[in-house]
């Protein structure tokens, strides 16, 4: 039977491409993602282990608090630093001190983009074991206005020593005379991040806190091991600072940094399983129709003897080796596109430089595994019924179509629907930690549910999307119709492929639209103001408090009111607390009291949200203990509860700005917005006060100045530029559904060889024949999309209502994309039609009518 | 190139061929199909082709019909010469002048008995003339058939079905190859009825490739075909005749 099979292998193989397309694409793109992600995570392993190679012991504070950029740490005093020094052998210690800057180019604008890696500035330590940098050119930072560059920043900007470089950090732009040029080990940049060092006070001014240092790093003496200084440094510190080995240190910055690749390299996973999973449609509906094709010749091997088992088995077998191959090839083609993509990546500072591609062999085998085993799994229900035909079917007529309307498979789909709605329902109301999983089953659920279903609703489906199609072009439509209905099982598998990314798709379209509108109506009912700045930069770069005054100053504003964020544990987790000044930022943002005086805000009290204080069960007078991650443990009292349609980023915690600035150091003053209330609000108004307004911005790089219109506008293309990568991810499945289209038309049109040679002989012309493919094709792909688009939109919806306590309160549908996605498949489906219609128009007449 | 050149054989003809050959393959392989055939259909006739199996019988009609290119030769159907023609006007050919009756597999199978019926009218966009269609369906006597699809129809009333179809866009010519060489003796002579009937009532020229002598002795005249060549030309021909000529070569 092997041979059979490889017979079968090879007079199949054209048929057989599409199956090895879809599951190639789906491996590559597994592949290749965890071979990326994995290679991005070793390369910044190395960049940690070299920046930190120096490092024996880091002496840092044991407060710890998680914020959305990964766990951060309160700073080390500098009276720690001499008790560390005198701590038998160490050789060398230093407070190291670290923050984001921006390093400026002659014209004033940032040399490295927001979207571009870090940009730091360091300290300069001058003891030799702890300093990895080593000079290029000039000397080492000395005076409060020296400034040494990295080798790349110095060849971005065209800085030479002697130069002045302008830097933007909370004091607004500050000029430094460049003194050196210098190299970190034997890199250019400081492991990937571009950097600038100065003498410690300046940095300190600049980033940190005068007397503070992030950490210290402690060399040892050599006959020392890390554990025991970091032992005996642990004996001799005071509390609330810890000391641990640098190796500790290192892993621990890997992690943490692993996590993040980690949460990204789960997100790609989940897209290339649904490429797969649409795959095992593919796969599915060929070895369907390759059955159904040689069911005489299968009957045959039955009625000469060979078992039902034999028969299952050549197909299983074929169906092996299939995904087999085109799993190896998928692997190599994952593993190139990684290498493209790492490279790509390293330009733009999101991998380290000159590390080499890591092919974790768990990965390859896992991928490997998966697309073989997928396409045995598609191919096992085929190949069950090629070998429940009978001997007898031999002699009869082939073309046995078995219709797909049982009530057994109607019961089968309810029953699966009905499961898949239920965990869609509890993933989204149940308070489960795994809910995002029971979402995705449930997903999957329905889909499979619709599929299982799709045979009995194809044909009057086919039926309705047909008849426009037979009133518009009679004949060909007609027969397009018929041929669309004449196979539902078919037709259903095919659209359903595109069913499911279509699904996606208009599951994410809904819901970004819902929380556009939601922001948009947000903003509406509680922004009163008329101008906003923004900076997509955080802490010290962001925009200094100072220049709210200056915008209160420029003539026509009422008022300016910023709002900040710090960190602070309360309870046991890491929260955003947001700082405004409750009487300003109350005039350009509507806040309501529920309870107590949110406009009375002032040190030594917070206000929780309403939703926060009824979580927490909190009233007026309550005390709430924070552990700050700058200005320590505190408890405030709570004096407000309040209540705002503003979309407040983080749980709803309020303090004042006032209490803001007793707890951050003034390197951190700075507001992430800024909101401004004109005194004349009329659009005269308005473009009145912008030059003024424009003046003060100008004069802080990375600040945006924008009106409520262009910042709803921004603040809706965030979402949208989620979206655009959410669709991108999703091509894939889309492109895989879409060659499932071009296969199953292939596969048609080679299965009714005579019956086109019939009509071609009667009088069609080619162009004719051509027409019934595309709106057979047309008329799989609208099915597939508009099943699709509901159940998207029901899925949106149904996650929409979910999250009305997240502030997403409106729900939206966005038409208009909606009907670029069925024009798109239309088109798609002329498009997958295109070379099936070109090898039925040119079936030469003669062979076909006269094929057995 | 001029895509019509007028005939010496004049109206008189629905179709003919001028010294056609046809080889198929090429070397050791190389098969003479039809080898300097010069054969003339005549209007309103029923002509039967008769030869032994692998004679060119199918080939000759394929290649008069347009669906098949010949080597050498002309061929006429009317005065158009379909040397001259692309495949549009063939197809266009096909289905306004020339209607086909094959053995087996003449229907589509999606399509009911009518639509079937119509189908090179609704190919060409044209409405069928009712009255005409009604004749034709009265005279197959499909009547309470004529929603039904292909598969629920008999092997006979498909061929009545096909026969219909034929007659229905009321081609110049048609082409039957061996339309009753699946069937019954009794369905098969119930659609030779219905051919004749076509022929001596509404005019209609008919070409048949047979092996079967009662079939032929429906036709107005015999051609027979051995390798290619045309061997025999026997006027009203009967069962009986059509045999004894059979016999004297040997098919
Ligand atoms: N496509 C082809 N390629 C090669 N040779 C062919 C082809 N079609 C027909 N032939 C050859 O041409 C000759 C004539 O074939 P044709 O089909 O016309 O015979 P026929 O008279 O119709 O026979 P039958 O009564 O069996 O139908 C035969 O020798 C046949 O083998
Ligand atoms: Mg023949």
């Amino acid at each position: 039977m092997l041979k059979v099979t490889l017979r079968g292998l090879m007079a199949h193989k054209v048929r057989l491409i599409a199956t090895a397309v879809s599951v190639l694409l789906g491996v590559a793109f597994m592949s290749g993602t965890q071979v990326l992600t994995s290679s991005v995570s070793a390369s910044f392993d190395k960049v940690f282990a070299d920046v930190y190679a120096s490092i024996d012991v880091v002496v840092r504070s044991t407060n710890e608090v998680d914020t959305p950029f990964g766990p951060e740490r309160t700073r080390i005093s500098e009276s720690v630093l001499p008790t560390v020094i005198g701590v038998p052998g160490v050789e060398a210690a230093e407070g190291q001190v670290v923050g984001q800057i921006k390093v400026l180019d002659k014209d004033n604008q940032p040399l490295v983009t927001a979207q571009g890696p870090p940009n730091f500035g360091l300290n300069w330590l001058d003891s030799p074991s702890l300093n990895g940098w080593t000079l290029v050119n000039g000397a080492p930072p000395v005076a409060a206005n020296d400034i040494v560059l990295d080798v790349k920043t110095a060849d971005q900007g065209n800085y030479a020593v002697g130069d002045t470089v302008n830097v933007s950090a909370t004091k607004g732009v500050q000029s430094f005379k460049v003194v050196g040029v210098a190299k970190f080990g034997k890199l250019e940049t400081w492991g990937g991040a571009q950097a600038a060092l100065f003498a410690t006070p300046t940095i300190q001014t600049l980033v940190g806190e005068p007397g503070t240092y992030d950490w210290i790093s402690v060399a040892g003496q050599n006959n020392v091991s890390q554990t025991q200084l970091s032992e005996a440094i642990s004996k001799a510190i005071p509390s609330g600072t810890e000391a641990i080995t640098g190796a500790e240190f290192t892993e621990e910055s890997q992690s943490a940094f692993q996590k993040i690749i980690g949460i990204f390299s789960t997100f790609l996973l989940v897209f290339a399983l649904i490429a797969l999973f649409v795959g095992s449609f593919i796969i599915y509906n060929t070895f369907s129709i390759i059955v159904a094709q040689r069911t005489k010749e299968l009957a045959l091997l039955r009625a000469l003897g060979a078992s039902r088992g034999q028969v299952l088995r050549s197909i299983v077998l074929e169906a092996f080796f299939v995904g087999l191959t085109a799993s190896i090839v998928g692997v190599g083609c994952g593993v190139l596109l990684a290498i493209g993509l790492n490279k790509l990546m390293q330009s733009i500072g999101f991998s380290g430089p000159d590390t080499p591609i890591v092919i974790p062999p768990v990965a390859v085998l896992v991928s490997l595994l998966v697309g073989t085993i997928i396409t045995l799994v598609s191919a096992l229900f085929p190949a069950r019924r090629a070998a429940t035909v009978p001997p007898i079917a031999a002699m009869r007529d082939v073309a046995v179509d078995r219709t797909g309307a049982s009530r057994l498979r109607v019961a089968f789909g309810l029953i699966l629907l009905a499961l898949g709605a239920f965990m869609l329902w509890f993933g989204l109301n149940g308070n489960s930690d795994s809910g995002l999983q029971i979402i995705g089953g449930g997903a999957f659920f329905v889909f499979i549910a619709l599929t299982v279903i799709g045979p009995v609703i194809a044909t009057p489906f086919a039926s309705a999307l047909g008849w426009p199609l037979q009133k518009a072009s009679r004949i060909t439509g007609r027969l397009a119709r018929e041929n669309a209905m004449r196979n539902p099982r078919r037709t259903s598998t095919t659209a359903s492929a595109l069913m499911i990314g279509i699904g996606l798709v208009g599951f994410i379209a809904v819901t970004a639209q819902s929380v556009k509108a939601s922001t948009v109506d947000a903003i509406n009912q509680s922004v009163t103001g008329q101008y906003v700045v923004t900076t997509e930069s955080f802490g010290s770069t962001a925009l200094p408090q100072s220049m709210a005054t200056d915008l209160d100053n420029v003539a026509g504003v009422r008022v300016a009111a910023g709002i900040s964020a710090t960190f602070a544990n309360v309870g046991n987790s890491g929260k955003v607390i947001l700082a405004v000044d409750p009487d300003a930022i109350s005039q350009v943002i509507e806040f309501n009291d529920v309870e107590g005086s949110f406009v009375s805000l002032g040190v030594g009290q917070i206000a929780a949200s309403e939703k926060l204080a009824k979580d927490k069960n909190l009233k007026v007078g309550d005390p709430v203990q924070l552990v700050f991650l700058q200005g320590g443990a505190t408890t405030l009292t709570l004096t407000s509860i309040y209540k705002t349609e503003f979309p407040i980023q983080g749980p709803g915690w309020i303090i004042s700005t006032d209490q803001f600035n007793t707890l951050v150091p003034p390197s951190q003053q700075t507001y992430s917005a800024i909101y401004i209330k004109l005194d004349d609000t009329s659009s005269a108004g308005v473009d009145a006060a912008l030059p003024g307004l424009k003046a003060v911005t100008d004069a802080v790089p990375g600040a945006k100045l924008q009106n409520l219109n262009e910042y709803k506008k921004s603040q809706t293309d965030q979402v949208n530029q989620f979206l655009q990568i959410v669709y991108v991810l999703l091509a894939l499945a889309l492109i895989i559904a879409i060659v499932g289209v071009v296969n199953t038309l292939l596969l048609s049109v080679y299965e009714r060889t005579r019956e086109l040679g019939l009509l071609r002989a009667v009088g069609m012309s080619r162009r004719q024949v051509r027409s019934t493919i595309r709106l057979e094709s047309v008329i799989i792909s609208l099915m597939g999309t508009l099943i699709g688009l509901v159940i998207g939109i029901i899925f949106g919806w149904a996650l929409v209502t979910a999250l009305v306590d997240e502030g997403i309160t409106s729900f939206a549908i966005p038409w208009s994309q909606l009907v670029i996605i069925v024009i798109i498949a239309i088109l798609a489906g002329v498009g997958a039609a295109l070379y099936p219609a070109r090898r039925a128009a040119r079936l030469d007449v003669l062979r076909a009518i006269s094929s057995d | 190139m001029t895509t019509t050149t007028s005939s010496p054989a004049g109206t008189s003809t629905a179709a003919h061929t001028e010294s056609v050959t046809k080889v198929y393959g090429a070397g050791d392989t190389l098969v003479t199909a039809l080898d300097n055939v010069s054969v003339s259909f005549e209007r309103s006739k029923f002509t039967a082709i008769m030869g032994p199996s692998g004679s060119g019988k199918s080939t000759l009609m394929h290649c008069v019909a347009g669906l098949d290119t010949i080597n050498t030769g002309r061929i006429f159907i009317g005065d158009v010469d379909l040397s001259g023609l692309n495949d549009k006007q063939l197809t266009r050919m096909r289905r306004d002048t020339i209607g086909f009756v094959f053995q087996a597999f003449n229907l589509v199978p999606t399509l009911t008995a009518l639509e079937n019926i119509t189908l090179p009218m609704d190919l060409a966009g044209r409405t069928p003339d009712q009255e005409w269609l009604d004749t034709i369906v009265a005279t197959v006597g499909l009547g309470d058939r004529l929603s039904h699809r292909p598969s629920e129809l008999s092997g006979g009333q498909q061929q009545r079905v096909a026969v219909a179809r034929a007659l229905a866009s009321q081609p110049a010519i048609i082409f039957a190859d061996e339309p009753t060489g699946n069937l019954d003796s009794r369905s098969g002579s119930e659609i030779l009825e219905f051919m004749r009937t076509a022929v001596d009532k509404f005019a209609q020229t008919i070409v048949m490739v047979t092996h079967d002598p009662l079939a032929a002795s429906y036709a107005d005249r015999v051609v027979f075909l051995v390798d290619g060549k045309v061997v025999d030309d026997l006027q009203s021909p009967t069962t009986d005749s059509v045999i004894d000529r059979m016999k004297s070569f040997g098919a």
